[in-house]
């Protein structure tokens, strides 16, 4: 394992930076992240990396204008260089008259558990027998793909309004494609913040199953159905709903869903959403890029929408604080919640196949993207294993259908929320806490042919 | 920084391995944004480092640094390279087997004209500042963006094999947005192609003729309109597309069903695998007659031109489709080998932090004949669509749909009725099946596509795409 470089020691290569002379403000963010990838195909490991980087992104305010920098050089040279070509930009910028100020300091809290020695020294040798624990579970005519990943970073930010934060986080994700016989596959995944808390055999044994119970997918005709979605399918729905609505600059100009509409009541009693870096279950930093506290924000509460997340730009445009959802710099997007929670409810899955008359039970979907942004209508593909429920029974694998719908409306539509939760992620956004979900209504709009 | 990487591959030698190759990259980046006559960001980046991969046993290996000036550095990560391939014998797989490429020793580098990163930031600035202005002149505009991208990429490729190779590839780019918000709706046009405008591998000349300021207020204009044009009517129809919407199809229905890696199930946990296999070449009718597609490294101006990819395999061009027939796949040394041929040179990292992966270089759509006018007006009745707002493709590269930022209703020749929202959907066959006409030369562009993604972890590719309006018939439009 890359020895971690340590608080003490990013705090000196910040103060390189931060001492830049001509500058009324400098903020420094520096990340140094290690780490180890082994990617299996065919039930082999065909791609197997570990990489170790620096960080350090340096934001200059000079007569109310702005300049970032950044190079991966973290020292205090890399540093102090990359504060004198963020002070060169901010000397061509125009002045910007939102410019909220830099972050004072301020206390940041210390989740436990979010960084794991065991995780942050795994080895290749280990991660492989994860890997052949995953693929042990296979049946006979099976063969898996997917990553088996550990990875671990040190993140600081500083100001010269005084703040100086940092913290160390370890991840450990595992995730598998199975396929085989007459044409099915199976998915699962499995997140943590500690190696010794995942189980890769599980994730194996739970993506084979679902393979072998979708061999022969039929053909479906499009429509409208009933669905029961499983968590990797609701996370999809989750992170886009979060993309389009909860960011609060996004709200303010009136580009979001939500934009107009905060205080109603847009979706079922069952939905509750909000996002907390801080609360057990989830990944992540005690603070954003910024350097301000993580807090809670309750997002949808009991189907009303509440609000959006912050940072310090969009909390003064709208005379509120920061709520610590700022990105890296420069953002022309916002603030964006991270830390995504979908409330549990008191069903389980077998309970909601049950009281499915005529509908479809999907594993996730696949390579979603946006429709129409203003009503959250996205379209994306079913993807590993969807079958065909009828009369409380499932009773057969369909082949991949696409749907084309409002996550509003799903939202809206829920009949339960599933009792167990899970992290599960969407191509390019972070994991999102979610339990399973059945919705009255959900519009499928094309087929294929697998 | 030769002389480096070839002591990585020394080290990775004398670490056990039995191939190996290092890569020195050094990436910069420059970017401004400019929204409502307001800075939205002005940022550089730059970030260099080392990556080395072996063959050990047959079993790959790759580690890469950012510390790549300190020999016991690079030494450890040599070292830790060929752990990993060590460590993957843990389960049994056919070695792999490098198709054969002759080594060399060359430098390489864009064409450029006017270095981006010497042009002043005062007239970048002043240039987006005045695009700005000129679209927000236009009443009911709700935002007004204009953005400029440079990025230089120097590297050198040390291999076991002898080559030693040194290349400098630089890109620019610009555009301008104009996004109109009323009545529940957020109505986008877009210059001279959305999601930051038209990149190419070219210098400041590139920006120059962009005509960002003439289009202004016409995008601004059109972003307005939109929001009390109809919605497109769902139906079945005749469909021209623009140039900057075929990137999207070739890129998504064609591009990455031949990556050869994809075929062999290589990507099968991420984006997936494709509806092709290698038994189609010669035989699988992809499109029509007038459907001919290339794969070409050595196009001027593309985001996937180079002089050798990361495995030293030199540009060249490939006969993807040919009159309709499936011809080739896009392949690396280790892909080219399982099926007994050689590599087509498509292998690339992002950065120096992964791996190379069978990346699309310039993935064309070769001209056919005529004007879009002289298309448009000989097409009775049929929609037209312009410039790309999103899309999606199913995990074999079969069932697609994507979303345009604005169409006109055909009628008689002649463009009439705008529409907003409009989307259009298809299989990849039956849709290149259904192609009844490609514009000529006189309207073929080299498109950029800079945020192609693929493997694990993820990487982005800088892809090119040339393009000329083509026809369709029979496709389903307006998907509720």
């Amino acid at each position: 394992m890359p020895d971690p470089i340590g608080s003490e020691q990013i705090r000196r290569i910040a103060e390189a930076a931060l001492e830049l002379p001509g500058a009324d403000g400098v903020e420094v963010l520096a990340v140094h992240d290690w780490g180890g990838l082994t990617r299996f195909a065919d039930s082999a490991i065909h791609q197997s990396t570990a990489r170790e980087d620096t960080a350090v992104k340096v934001r200059v305010v000079a007569g109310g204008r702005l300049g970032v920098a950044s190079t991966n050089d973290l020292t205090k040279e890399g540093a102090a260089g990359a504060a004198r070509s963020a002070l060169e930009l901010a000397e061509m910028a125009a002045p910007d008259p939102v410019f909220p100020g830099l972050a004072p300091r301020a206390e940041v809290a210390e989740p436990a558990d979010r960084f794991d020695v065991d995780t942050a020294s795994t080895t290749p040798r280990a991660r492989a027998e994860g890997v052949a624990a995953l693929i042990g579970t296979l049946g006979e005519g099976f063969h898996a793909a997917g990553a088996h990943e550990t990875v671990a970073s040190e993140v600081a930010v500083a100001t010269t309004e005084g703040q100086f934060c940092y913290a160390a986080t370890s991840q450990a994700t595992a995730s598998t494609v199975v396929s085989g016989g007459d044409g099915g596959t199976g998915y699962a995944e499995a997140w943590s913040a500690r190696i010794g808390d995942l189980d890769p055999e599980a994730v194996g044994r739970r993506a084979f199953e679902k393979a072998r119970d979708s061999q022969e997918p039929r053909d479906l005709d499009p429509g409208r159905y009933e669905v029961v979605l499983e968590p990797p399918a609701v996370a999809t729905l989750v992170a886009f709903l979060a993309y389009l609505g909860f960011g609060g600059r996004a709200i303010s100009e009136g580009r979001s869903c939500f934009s107009g509409r905060i205080g109603e009541k847009l979706m079922n009693d069952r939905i509750t959403i909000y996002d907390d870096a801080l609360a057990p279950g989830t990944l992540g930093l005690p603070f954003d890029f910024e350097g301000t506290p993580k807090r809670r924000v309750d997002l949808v509460s009991e189907g009303v929408v509440m609000g959006g997340v912050h940072d310090r730009r969009s909390g003064k445009q709208e005379g509120v604080p920061s709520t610590g959802h700022a990105l890296p710099p420069p953002n022309p997007h916002g603030p964006f919640p991270l830390n995504l929670f979908l409330a549990p409810g008191d069903a389980s899955v077998e309970d909601m196949i049950r009281d499915t008359e005529r509908g479809l039970l999907v594993t996730r979907f696949h390579y979603s993207n946006v429709v129409h942004p203003k009503e959250a209508i996205i379209t994306g593909m079913t993807r590993d294993g969807t079958w065909l429920v009828e009369d409380g029974e499932v009773r057969h694998p369909v082949k991949n259908l696409r749907f084309t719908h409002s996550i509003i409306d799903a939202l809206r539509d829920v009949e339960a929320v599933g009792s167990d939760t899970e992290l599960a992620s969407e191509f390019f956004f972070s994991a999102s806490r979610v339990p399973a979900l059945q919705v009255s209504s959900f519009q499928f709009t094309g087929a294929s042919d697998h | 920084m030769l002389e480096v990487v070839r002591q990585a591959v020394e080290a990775a030698r004398k670490a056990g391995a039995d191939y190996a190759d290092a890569r020195w990259v050094l990436e910069e980046n420059e970017s401004i944004t400019v929204k409502n006559e307001e800075m939205e960001g002005i940022d550089r980046s730059r970030s260099d480092g080392i990556g080395i991969r072996v063959l050990a046993g047959g079993f790959w290996g790759f580690a890469a640094t950012a510390r790549g000036e300190d020999p016991g550095e690079v030494e450890r990560t040599a070292a830790l390279a060929v752990e990993i391939a060590r460590a993957a014998s843990r389960l049994p797989r056919e070695p792999v087997r490098l198709a054969e490429v002759e080594p060399v020793t060359d430098t390489w580098e864009t064409a450029v004209q006017e270095d981006p990163f010497n042009v002043s930031l005062e007239e970048k600035v002043s240039l987006l500042m005045e695009a700005s202005r000129r679209m927000r002149a236009v009443p009911g505009l709700s935002f007004a963006e204009a953005m400029l991208d440079f990025y230089r990429k120097r590297s050198a490729l040390a291999t076991s094999e002898g080559a030693a190779i040194e290349q400098t590839i630089t890109h620019s780019g610009g555009g301008i947005e104009a996004t109109a918000i009323g009545n529940g709706e957020l109505q986008r046009r877009s210059f001279p192609n959305s999601f930051r405008g038209h990149i190419a591998a070219a210098g400041y000349e590139h920006i120059r003729a962009l005509g960002l300021l003439e289009e202004a207020e016409r995008v601004a204009t059109e972003a307005v309109e939109l929001l009390s044009a109809k919605d497109c009517p769902s139906e079945e129809t005749t469909l021209i597309l623009d140039g900057p919407q075929m990137v999207l199809q070739v890129h998504e229905s064609v591009g990455h069903p031949i990556e050869l890696d994809r075929v062999l199930r290589m990507e099968e946990a991420y984006a997936g695998t494709s509806f092709l296999e290698p038994g189609h070449r010669g035989s699988l009718r992809y499109g029509s007659d007038r459907v001919n597609i290339t794969a070409d490294a050595t196009l001027r101006g593309g985001l996937g031109t180079f002089g050798y990819d990361d495995e030293g395999v030199p540009a060249r061009r490939v006969q993807i489709v040919e009159d309709g027939l499936f011809r080739d796949f896009m392949s690396s040394r280790e892909t080219a080998a399982v099926l007994g041929e050689r590599s087509n040179g498509t292998m690339r990292a992002d950065g120096w932090q992964n791996l190379p992966l069978i990346r699309m270089t310039n993935v064309s759509l070769e001209p056919g004949d005529g004007t879009l006018a002289e298309l448009i007006g000989n097409t009775k009745d049929g929609m037209f669509m312009s410039t790309n707002t999103s899309w999606s493709i199913d995990d074999k590269r079969v069932n697609f749909q994507f979303g345009c930022e604005i169409a006109w209703r055909i009628r008689d020749g002649k463009l009439t009725e705008m529409y907003r929202n409009p989307n259009y959907t298809g299989i990849t066959t039956e849709f290149w099946g259904s192609c009844d006409a490609v514009c000529g030369p006189e309207e073929w562009t080299v498109w950029g596509t800079p945020n192609c993604g693929k493997g694990q972890p993820g990487q982005v590719a800088r892809t090119g795409h040339g393009t000329s309006p083509a026809r369709f018939r029979n496709v389903r439009v307006g998907v509720r």
